[in-house]
């Protein structure tokens, strides 16, 4: 029996590369809530795609903009 | 001197009309210390994602000054010492 054929993974494009942004700013909660699940986990790299220095730079800003209590720790309420 | 910003959480207690001055009295550190406050953003009551001090929200405001390091972590130090401040962040912006 013939193998189903391997899905092509398809190669995203860093959002911020494509915007050229030199800083991602951790007040901009509506943006930094795109890079975490519903549970508050930062997603990993493979799911949001972005490249090496703009997702350490997103997992920065998602710690700062947590010590401040814009983003929750964890969210629990499911 | 260099580009800080300075982002305080207040206590939910403090009135509308009082957090302005409360803020103003604050930076008189920057002011007689050679520094410049640029920009004052209050963004007002804010829902906390967790609760600080028990307090479930807070008044957000973010300071741009420009300012030397010791006028900005003497700064830091009175915020902390205040009674009024749930929480405060300084950053350098032009770092990142």
């Amino acid at each position: 029996m013939a193998k189903p054929p391997a899905r092509k993974p398809k190669k995203k494009v860093c959002v911020f590369c494509k915007d050229k942004a030199t800083y991602v700013d951790y007040k901009d909660t509506n943006l930094l809530r795109k890079f975490i699940s519903d549970r508050g986990k930062i997603r990993a790299r493979r799911v949001t795609g972005n490249c090496t220095q703009h997702q350490r730079d997103v997992a920065t800003a998602v710690k700062n903009s947590r010590e401040m209590a814009l983003l929750p720790y964890t969210s629990t309420t499911r | 001197m260099r580009h800080y910003e300075l982002m305080v959480i207040l206590d939910p207690s403090v009135e509308e009309r009082a957090v302005a001055p409360l803020i103003e009295g604050f930076l008189n550190v920057v002011r007689t210390g050679g520094g410049k406050v640029e920009k004052i953003d209050t963004w007002g009551r804010r829902r906390l994602a967790y609760e600080i001090n028990k307090q479930s929200e807070g008044i957000y405001s973010v300071i741009d000054l420009k300012a030397t390091p010791e006028v900005v972590k003497e700064l830091d130090r009175q915020l902390s010492l205040s009674e009024s401040v749930l929480r405060t962040k300084v950053l350098r912006p032009d770092t990142h």
